[in-house]
C-alpha cells in the first residue's frame, strides 16, 4: 500500500535520478526542487537585470550565462507533487516539480533551453506565446521529431517581447498536461523601470481527475475533473499572496485546463494589462473585479492594493472552489430523516446524516478515504471557510515589509468593522397584497406528431 | 465346509445326535443388537436402540425432551432419528423376522403322530403312525446356517440403513440451520431496502426525486420482500425434513436450532487413503462379501455333493409387488438323469454374480469415498476462500463505501446498496459453510468413520452478526 512515508522516498530518489554534473559535463546543470513551498528567487546573478516573479507555490529556474547565451536546463520527468498536506499526485512535470520552474528571461536574450526526456514517451517543448523560428515551436511532427525517452533536445532563439508566456508538450498533449507538464514563462522588459510593480505573482490553472484514494491523475477525464488548482495546489494549501498596503500589485496567470475560468479578486478592482499577445495600452485598460481566462490563455492584471485585509482571492465557477466531491449525490435538501437515519444506522454504524441542511458539513470532522481531501475545507478566524480548490487570499497590510512574502496571519478588524449579528427587534413578517396561492405543478404534457430526429 | 462333512453317510448319525442333543438353535439375548448398536455408534456417534416395550418408549420419551429443551445439536438430531424414527423401529424388527428364521430352521419338526380307525365289512382296522421327518433332520444344519448367515446380513444391512438415516439426518439438520440463518440474512437485506425506499419517500416529498427514482428503490425492496418469503419457505421445508427424519410431532415440532452453523474447523481433515479406509468400514461391503461367501459355499457344496446329487440348493428371489422376498430352498433329489454338472454350472454362476456384485459394490465405494473427500476438501476451500477472503474484501469495501459517504463523494442510496450487497455475501459464506458441514457429513457416510474434526456437540454461542459491524466477522473467522 502506498503511503506518504514511501511517496517521499519516491520523491527522494527522483532527486538522485538527475542529471549528474558528470554525466553531462558540456549541459548546465539541471537543479531540482522537491519542496512545495513558494520560493522567491534572489535578484539575477547574472545577465541582464529584472524584477523577479513569485511563482505561487513554485520556483524560477536558475540559469548559466555562456557567451552571452542564457542556458537553461529542464529534465522532463516524472514526479510526485503534495497538491496539498495529506494528498498526493504522481504527476509528470521538470526538475522536481510540476508545474515546472518558471523561466525568467529579459526582452531580447539569447535563450538556449536543454530538454532532457526522462518521461516513459515522446515530448516535446512549446514555448507559448514566444515569437521565434518556426523550427523551435516545439510541435512534434511538425516543427521537429518528438524528444524520445532518455534523449536531450535543445531549443534556441531569442526571447524578442517583454510579456507573460508559459511552456507546454506539443506532444500526446491530452496526457501530458493531464499529468502536469507546464511551466511559466515571463520575458521582463529591457528596462526594469519599465511598468514595474511592486509584487509580481505567476502561477497556472490546472485540473485534475483524481479518484479519491488514487494517486494518479485520469488522463482520459475530459471536462469532469475533481481537483482545481493554482499551479497544482488545492487550497487550503495554495500560499496567500502577500503585499504591503499601496504595493503596486501584478497578477499573472495561465489556463492549461480545459474551462474557462473567472478569476474574481475582492476588495480591489483591477486593470487586465497584458495577454500572452503582449501588454494592453493603457487607454485600451477596462476596470474589472473579475476577468475570465479562457483555454490557454493567459491574463496579467494589475491593481494597487490600497485595501487593507484578508481578501478572497478565487475562480468564480463554485465548483472550482471545492474538492473532491460526488458528483451524482443527490439533493438531500429538506429530506426528513427521522425514524429511517436509526434504521440504517443499524445497517450502516458510523452513518451521520448529511446533506439535509444543504452541502454543508458543519464542521464535521469525519473520516475519508485515503490520499484525498475535504470538499471544502480550511478554517479562518471566525470559522470554517467552506471553500477548496482555485481559492486564495491576497493579505493587504501596512507594515508588510518590501520582498517579505511570509504570511502576517489573519487580518486585526479595526474596531466595529466586522458584520455582527442584530440583536434588536425584527419588524413582522409581511406578505405582498393579493399575493396569488401557490398551485401544484401539473406534469407537463407534451403532444408529439412525429419521432423526434437527433 | 463342515455341513458338507457332516452331510456324509458316516457322520450323519453324530450330526444327528448332536443336533438332537444341543436341542434347539435359541433367541440372543440381544435380537442381534450386539452387531448393530456398535458399527452404529461407530459410525453416527449416537447409539440406537430397539423399542421393545413401555418403558422403552418412556425412556425415549424422557430422552427426546431433555434433548428438546435446549438448543439441538448435529448430534442431538441423530440420536433422535437414530431412537425415534419409526421407519428405522419397523426396519429393525426384520432383526427379530430373521432371527425368529433362524431359531426355527434349526429346530426340528415335530414328530407326527396318526391314529386311523376304520371298520367295514366287520373289519376292524386301527392304524398308528408315528412319523418323523428326517430330512429335516439332514436339511436342519444346512438352513440354520443359512439363516445364519441371513441374520448376519441383516443386520449389517439393519445397521446401514441406521447409518443413512443418521447421514441423512445430519445433513438436514445443517440444511435447516443454514436455512433459518438464511431467513435472517434475507431480512437484513431487506431491512437495507427498507430504508432505501422510505428514504426515497421523503426525498419525493421534499421535491427532491422523481416517481421514477422512488420507483426504483421501491422495486428494490418489493423484491428483497419477496426473497424474505421464499427463504421463510425454504426454510420450513428443510426443518420439516428433519422433524420427519427425527420421526417428531405435536409439541415436539417446536425444537430450537442453533442460530448459527459450527464454525469452518481450523483446517480440513487429512484422510490418508480413503479408499482403502472405505472398504475396510462400509457395511455395504460387509455385507456384499458375506453374501459372496454365502454363494462360494454353496458353490463347494455342490460341488462336492455333484455325484450323489442328492441335494439342490437354490437362492430364491421372489417379487410379489412391492414386496422382496429372500430365502431359499432346499430339495433332495434322485440322481437318475441328471449327475449334477449343470446344477455346479449354475451354482458357478450364481457365484461369479455375487463376486462380480462385491465386485462393483467395491468399486462404488471407492468411488463414492474418493468423491466425497474431493467434495469434501473442495467445499472446505470454498468456505475458507469466503471466510477469509471474500468477506474481508466485502468488509473493506463497506469501510471504503462509508469513507466515501463521509467525503460527500457517494450517496447514502450507495452506503444501503453496499449494506445489502454486503449481507448478500455474508449469505453466500454460510451456503458454503453449509456445503462443507454437508459434504462434510456424507464423507464419514462414504468412507464408514468418523471424522476427528466433527463440530463440537454444542455450537458455541456466536454473535449476532449485523452486516457492518467490525467485530462480528469475527465470528466467521
Amino acid at each position: 500500500m502506498t503511503n506518504r512515508r514511501s511517496f517521499l522516498t519516491g520523491a527522494a530518489l527522483i532527486g538522485a535520478g538527475m542529471v549528474s554534473r558528470a554525466g553531462a559535463a558540456s549541459l548546465p546543470e539541471a537543479p531540482l526542487q522537491p519542496a512545495a513551498a513558494t520560493a522567491v528567487p534572489p535578484p539575477p546573478p547574472t545577465g541582464r537585470p529584472f524584477n523577479p516573479v513569485v511563482t505561487l507555490n513554485g520556483w524560477s529556474l536558475p540559469w548559466r550565462m555562456k557567451d552571452n547565451v542564457k542556458e537553461f536546463h529542464l529534465v522532463a520527468e516524472p514526479v510526485v507533487r503534495e497538491i496539498a498536506p495529506g494528498m498526493f499526485a504522481n504527476l509528470w512535470g521538470y526538475n522536481g516539480q510540476t508545474p515546472g520552474p518558471t523561466i525568467e528571461v529579459v526582452e531580447g536574450d539569447r535563450v538556449r533551453i536543454f530538454v532532457t526526456n526522462k518521461l516513459p514517451e515522446n515530448t516535446s517543448v512549446h514555448w507559448h506565446g514566444q515569437i521565434l523560428p518556426n523550427g523551435m515551436d516545439g510541435v512534434s511532427g511538425v516543427t521537429q521529431p518528438a524528444i524520445p525517452p532518455g534523449k536531450t533536445f535543445v531549443y534556441e532563439f531569442v526571447a524578442k517581447h517583454a510579456g507573460t508566456f508559459m511552456y507546454h508538450p506539443h506532444a500526446d498533449e491530452m496526457a501530458q498536461m493531464a499529468m502536469g507538464m507546464m511551466g511559466f514563462w515571463v520575458t521582463h522588459p529591457k528596462d526594469p523601470a519599465l511598468h514595474a510593480v511592486d509584487r509580481d505573482f505567476v502561477f497556472l490553472l490546472s485540473a485534475y481527475d483524481i479518484e479519491p484514494g488514487s494517486y494518479t491523475p485520469k488522463i482520459n477525464t475530459m471536462l469532469d475533473f475533481n481537483l482545481w488548482t493554482f499551479n497544482s495546489r488545492a487550497f487550503p494549501a495554495i500560499d496567500p499572496m502577500v503585499v504591503r498596503k499601496g504595493d503596486r500589485v501584478r497578477i499573472r496567470a495561465g489556463n492549461l485546463t480545459m474551462t474557462n475560468h473567472p478569476i474574481h479578486l475582492h476588495g480591489h478592482t483591477f486593470e487586465v494589462t497584458g495577454t500572452d499577445g503582449g501588454w494592453v495600452k493603457p487607454a485600451a485598460r477596462w476596470p474589472e473585479v473579475t476577468t475570465d481566462i479562457a483555454v490557454g490563455q493567459m491574463r496579467a492584471i494589475e491593481f494597487i492594493a490600497d485595501n487593507p485585509g484578508d481578501w478572497a482571492f478565487h475562480c468564480h465557477k463554485s465548483h472550482h472552489t471545492m474538492n473532491a466531491m460526488g458528483h451524482d449525490v443527490p439533493t438531500m435538501i429538506g429530506v426528513d430523516h427521522r425514524g429511517v437515519a436509526e434504521k440504517i444506522n443499524k445497517l450502516v454504524p458510523g452513518y451521520m446524516v448529511m446533506g439535509e441542511k444543504g452541502g454543508s458539513m458543519g464542521g464535521m470532522q469525519m473520516p475519508i478515504p485515503e490520499n484525498t481531501l475535504p470538499m471544502m475545507t480550511g478554517t479562518g478566524q471566525y470559522g470554517e471557510i467552506e471553500m477548496g480548490g482555485m481559492f486564495t487570499l491576497l493579505k493587504v497590510r501596512e507594515n508588510q515589509a518590501r520582498g517579505n512574502y511570509s504570511d502576517p496571519g489573519w487580518y486585526k478588524h479595526p474596531q466595529g468593522s466586522v458584520a455582527r449579528e442584530w440583536t434588536g427587534e425584527l419588524p413582522p413578517p409581511s406578505t405582498a397584497p393579493n399575493a396569488p396561492a401557490t398551485k401544484a405543478a401539473a406534469p407537463l404534457k407534451v403532444k408529439r406528431n412525429a419521432p423526434h430526429r437527433h | 465346509m463342515s455341513a458338507l462333512q457332516r452331510l456324509k453317510p458316516r457322520h450323519a448319525g453324530l450330526a444327528l445326535l448332536a443336533l438332537l442333543l444341543s436341542g434347539c438353535a435359541s433367541f440372543s439375548q440381544d435380537g442381534g443388537f450386539g452387531v448393530v448398536s456398535p458399527a452404529v455408534q461407530s459410525r453416527t456417534g449416537a447409539e440406537t436402540r430397539l423399542l421393545r416395550n413401555e418403558d422403552d418408549q418412556r425412556a425415549l420419551g424422557k430422552l427426546i425432551a431433555d434433548k428438546l429443551a435446549q438448543e439441538l445439536s448435529a448430534d442431538d438430531a441423530v440420536q433422535i432419528a437414530l431412537l425415534n424414527n419409526r421407519g428405522l423401529q419397523a426396519r429393525y424388527w426384520e432383526l427379530g423376522i430373521a432371527e425368529a428364521d433362524l431359531v426355527q430352521a434349526g429346530r426340528l419338526q415335530n414328530p407326527g403322530f396318526s391314529f386311523k380307525r376304520s371298520h367295514g365289512g366287520g373289519e376292524l382296522e386301527i392304524e398308528r403312525t408315528f412319523t418323523f421327518n428326517l430330512v429335516n433332520l439332514i436339511t436342519a444344519p444346512l438352513a440354520q446356517r443359512i439363516e445364519g448367515r441371513r441374520f448376519e446380513q441383516t443386520k449389517l444391512t439393519v445397521a446401514e440403513d441406521a447409518i443413512k438415516l443418521a447421514t441423512e439426518t445430519r445433513r438436514a439438520y445443517y440444511e435447516a440451520v443454514a436455512a433459518e440463518q438464511g431467513v435472517e440474512y434475507s431480512r437484513q437485506i431487506a431491512a437495507a431496502a427498507d430504508a432505501s425506499a422510505e428514504l426515497a419517500e421523503r426525498m419525493r416529498k421534499a421535491g427532491n426525486w422523481s416517481k421514477f427514482d422512488l420507483a426504483r428503490e421501491q422495486a428494490f425492496y418489493a423484491e428483497a420482500m419477496a426473497e424474505v418469503a421464499r427463504a421463510g419457505k425454504a426454510s420450513t421445508a428443510s426443518r420439516e425434513k428433519l422433524t420427519r427424519l427425527m420421526g417428531l410431532w405435536g409439541a415436539d415440532t417446536g425444537f430450537k436450532l442453533p442460530q448459527r452453523l459450527p464454525e469452518l474447523p481450523a483446517s480440513a481433515a487429512e484422510l490418508q487413503d480413503v479408499e482403502q479406509g472405505a472398504l475396510r468400514n462400509r457395511l455395504d461391503i460387509q455385507a456384499a462379501t458375506l453374501e459372496t461367501q454365502h454363494t462360494a459355499s454353496s458353490l463347494g457344496l455342490n460341488k462336492a455333493t455333484r455325484f450323489i446329487n442328492v441335494l439342490e440348493l437354490g437362492v430364491v428371489r421372489e417379487r410379489k409387488g412391492e414386496e422382496r422376498m429372500r430365502g431359499y430352498e432346499l430339495s433332495l433329489e434322485i440322481p437318475l438323469f441328471d449327475w449334477g454338472s449343470s446344477r455346479v454350472a449354475r451354482a458357478e454362476a450364481v457365484y461369479m454374480q455375487s463376486a462380480n456384485r462385491l465386485a462393483e459394490t467395491a468399486v462404488q465405494a471407492r468411488s463414492e469415498a474418493r468423491e466425497s473427500y474431493l467434495d469434501y476438501r473442495s467445499s472446505y476451500d470454498v468456505a475458507k476462500h469466503y471466510r477469509d477472503v471474500v468477506i474481508p474484501l466485502r468488509k473493506q469495501l463497506s469501510d471504503e463505501t462509508l469513507l466515501r459517504y463521509n467525503g460527500m463523494l457517494l450517496s447514502v442510496f450507495e452506503l444501503l446498496a453496499d449494506s445489502r450487497e454486503q449481507t448478500a455475501a455474508v449469505k453466500s459464506y454460510i451456503e458454503a459453510l453449509k456445503d462443507f458441514w454437508v459434504a462434510h457429513a456424507t464423507l464419514e457416510a462414504a468412507t464408514g468413520t468418523r471424522l476427528n474434526n466433527a463440530p463440537a456437540a454444542a455450537p458455541a454461542p456466536q454473535k449476532q452478526a449485523p452486516a457492518h459491524d467490525h467485530s462480528n466477522h469475527g465470528a466467521h473467522q
